[in-house]
């Protein structure tokens, strides 16, 4: 956190941002209670800083406060607002459910906008969505009325519909566009850098866990902890997880969209790799709707998709290596 | 001097003595040419000073910091201008000997290694101590003004071509463990040295197998303490992971290059071809993160340690991911072909199998990573 804060205030910072986030019962009221520490403030000084922050405490603590709208919009360039939200570009195959045209459902004659992406629980309060648009002038944001796009209750993984699956067709003049400085590449690649964040201390929480179950469950006469097949799992993990915050610090100190895009990759590869372990790990107590791993387990799921899997991001970086032929070094001492 | 200064003049100076730097053999040499250039190479690197930064002046040096010598092999191996085992060795002996033995014999015995002309060796594995190193049994009696070194050494790499060998010795009693091991600085020309070198499976001669039959080693030749060998060894370690790791990683990364280019120039787009390719850099990028850091605790003076155990495991899988891409991706060059190329990517995708057993096996890492950073407890 070198230029912005030094580590021991940043610990602090993130200590009580988790604290509020633990103390809030659902999304709005953490929403609130972010709000009022100033997290507004905090994203204004110091957008991916801040936000490395604040995603972090997201993933330690499962918390659904939806602050990637705001980090989304901010870097668009449009005053962040509770009731703005985002449709955020994700990961997805096209839902073969959604009225295709020609439908019957289809209730929208000529040049419908389709849309499909993950929207925050910030839906059912927002009043307005910003979608991605490309025949607008001088801007590549629109707004379209967020009562027309509240489905009325598909459940998903995520633990606290989190993030929930959009996807509709509206018709074209109900989009109208809106003025952004901000460029959806550098949306994006502050959305994979804030990500990359929750799904490394989520990854934390995860090892946490099993670790401490490892010490304290005796098979045998002794700690599973013992058991070299155990520790080299959780070994495993470790080492994905320090390399992905290696890599996520290094998009804080010199930002660039294919750094991001592979910080977001490794961070939800650790995220993923980590989940299968711990689960391993816990075993059947894992296994347990009691037992929160499954929480986590879910969420990072959700929280990969976000603008890209690991596998997906990884791949479309490869295929431009491959289009260009040559491999930047990316990384400078 | 700061190191983006450094590496545009180091840049220019590479690329204004090309002709002279550019290895004289396409591909993958012999070991004695490969040798042989590596010497002229460090030579030239000396005498137009570059060489010679990020050393302390003791050992005819020009001070400043390790991430300048992090840069001079980060560029060498960028350029494809030396072989980087050679390289490895000064890294890893040389800051251990400066730090640990008596300046004076550092101040007599390190510059000839600066420049190139010298090549040193390190003696630590037995055939009855690999992992457990520990148990090591080479004994090492003292006698007047200094100690007589009796066993056996092996997978000593490079001894055919060492002046100096960096030696671990059992002083203590057999069952000491790392309470009973000393360090010594052994001329590899002593009398009662004996070497035959072993063939690699990627058919060079490597290493070998070492026999000291009496050898009178002087006592200034002490490293470190008498019974602090194990402190010694454990000195050496992170240094083999940080500057290094760092110049081996840029090699991975231009043997990369090469490979995308290639695949590039058959135009091939492919899903399957675009995710290996991804996935090898991902690997890359990680390691490659994670060691910039490391090369800055380093520059910071921070004590380096088990943590580098992680640098290790990242630049092993990425390395070995690299190799087996390039068999999956040029199907049948690593198995038939002849040429130039072929026989670069077949020695480097065999020499990969080695990177998860040399410097502590992969299963010794984890052990390492389980036990000391994630503080799980003894084994089982
Ligand atoms: C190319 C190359 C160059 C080398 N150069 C040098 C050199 O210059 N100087 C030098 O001194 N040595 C050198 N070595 C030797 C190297 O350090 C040893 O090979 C290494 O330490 C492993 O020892 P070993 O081969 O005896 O395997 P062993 O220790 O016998 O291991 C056999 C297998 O058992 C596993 N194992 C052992 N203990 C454990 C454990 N506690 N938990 C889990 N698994 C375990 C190992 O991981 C391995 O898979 C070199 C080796 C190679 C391949």
């Amino acid at each position: 956190m070198s230029e912005f804060l030094d580590a021991e205030d940043a610990a602090l910072l993130g200590a009580s941002l988790a604290a509020a986030m633990l103390a809030a019962p659902g999304p709005d009221e953490a929403d609130q209670a972010l709000n009022d520490m100033g997290w507004p403030d905090l994203l204004a000084a110091a957008p991916d800083h801040g936000a490395a922050i604040a995603f972090t405490a997201l993933g330690t603590t499962g918390s659904a406060a939806t602050l990637l709208d705001d980090v989304v919009a901010h870097a668009l360039g449009i005053p962040i607002s509770p009731s703005v939200c985002v449709l955020f570009d994700a990961s997805l195959h096209t839902n073969p459910a959604a009225p295709q045209p020609g439908d019957p459902r289809n209730l929208i004659e000529d040049n419908p906008y389709v849309l499909n992406g993950l929207v925050s629980s910030r839906i059912d309060r927002a009043t307005t969505v910003l979608i991605a648009v490309d025949e607008f002038p001088g801007t590549e944001v629109a707004a379209v009325e967020a009562g027309l796009l509240r489905e009325p209750g598909a459940t998903g993984i995520d633990p606290d519909r989190a993030y929930r699956h959009l996807s509709a067709q509206v018709p074209a003049d109900a989009v109208t566009p809106v003025e952004a400085e901000g460029s959806w590449e550098a949306a994006m690649t502050a959305a994979r850098i804030a990500l990359a964040y929750q799904l490394i201390g989520g990854a934390r929480w995860m090892l946490a866990e099993a670790r401490q179950h490892a010490m304290d469950r005796v098979q045998f006469g002794r700690p599973v902890a013992s058991f070299q097949a155990i520790r080299h799992k959780l070994a495993e993990s470790l080492v994905l997880i320090e390399a992905a915050e290696s890599l996520a610090a290094e998009c804080l100190r010199d930002p660039d969209p294919m750094k991001a895009a592979l910080a977001k990759s490794l961070a939800g590869k650790a995220a993923l790799t980590t989940a299968t372990h711990a689960q391993q790990v816990l075993a059947g107590i894992g296994f347990t709707a009691e037992h929160r791993f499954h929480l986590w387990l879910k969420r990072m799921l959700v929280l990969d998709t976000l603008f890209g899997s690991a596998r997906y991001l990884s791949t479309e970086i490869g295929r431009d290596l491959l289009i260009y032929g040559t491999v930047p070094r990316l990384i400078q001492l | 001097m700061d190191p983006e200064t450094f590496r545009r003049d180091l840049g220019a100076w590479l690329d204004a003595n090309a002709d002279e730097l550019t290895p004289p053999y396409d591909g993958i040499a012999s070991m004695n040419e490969q040798m042989a250039h590596y010497s002229l190479v460090k030579r030239a690197l000396y005498d137009a000073r570059f060489g010679r930064y990020g050393w302390p002046e003791s050992v005819g040096g020009l001070g400043g910091s390790p991430l300048l010598r992090a840069i001079v092999g980060e560029e060498i191996n960028f350029r494809g201008l030396a072989d980087p085992n050679a390289w490895t060795m000064i890294e890893v002996l040389a800051p251990t000997v400066i730090e640990l033995a008596s300046p004076e014999l550092s101040a007599r015995l390190v510059p000839p290694f600066l420049r190139g002309d010298e090549m040193w060796c390190q003696g630590f594995s037995e055939p009855d101590a690999g992992s457990d190193l520990a148990s090591l049994s080479c004994r090492a009696v003292k006698t007047d003004g200094g100690w007589v070194v009796s066993g056996q050494k092996v997978w000593t790499s490079f001894i055919q071509y060492s002046q100096r060998c960096v030696l671990l010795t059992r002083t203590g009693e057999p069952d000491s463990a790392h309470r009973g091991i000393t360090a010594l600085l052994v001329d590899v020309d002593s009398p009662g040295i004996t070497y035959s070198p072993i063939e690699t499976m990627h058919g060079r001669l490597d290493f070998a197998e070492v026999h000291y039959d009496e050898v009178f080693v002087p006592a200034d030749r002490l490293i470190g303490e008498e019974n602090g060998g194990w402190q010694v060894a454990m000195d050496i370690l992170p240094y083999e992971r940080s500057t290094t790791f760092w110049h081996r990683g840029a090699l991975l990364h231009r043997r990369f290059s090469d490979l995308v280019a290639q695949l590039s120039d058959s135009g091939d787009l492919s899903e399957l071809t675009a995710k290996t390719v991804g996935e090898v850099f991902l690997s890359l990028v990680a390691f490659r993160s994670r060691s910039r850091d490391t090369q800055y605790r380093l520059a910071n003076g921070q004590q380096l340690g088990v943590e580098t155990s992680i640098d290790k495991i990242l630049i092993t899988s990425a390395e070995q991911q690299l190799f087996e891409a390039v068999r999956d991706l040029l199907p049948g060059v690593v198995e038939f072909d002849e040429d130039p190329e072929a026989t670069m990517w077949r020695t480097h995708y065999l020499y990969s199998k080695a990177a998860s057993i040399y410097g502590g096996t992969a299963e010794i890492q984890r052990n390492i990573v389980a036990r000391r950073l994630l503080d799980l407890g003894p084994e089982s």
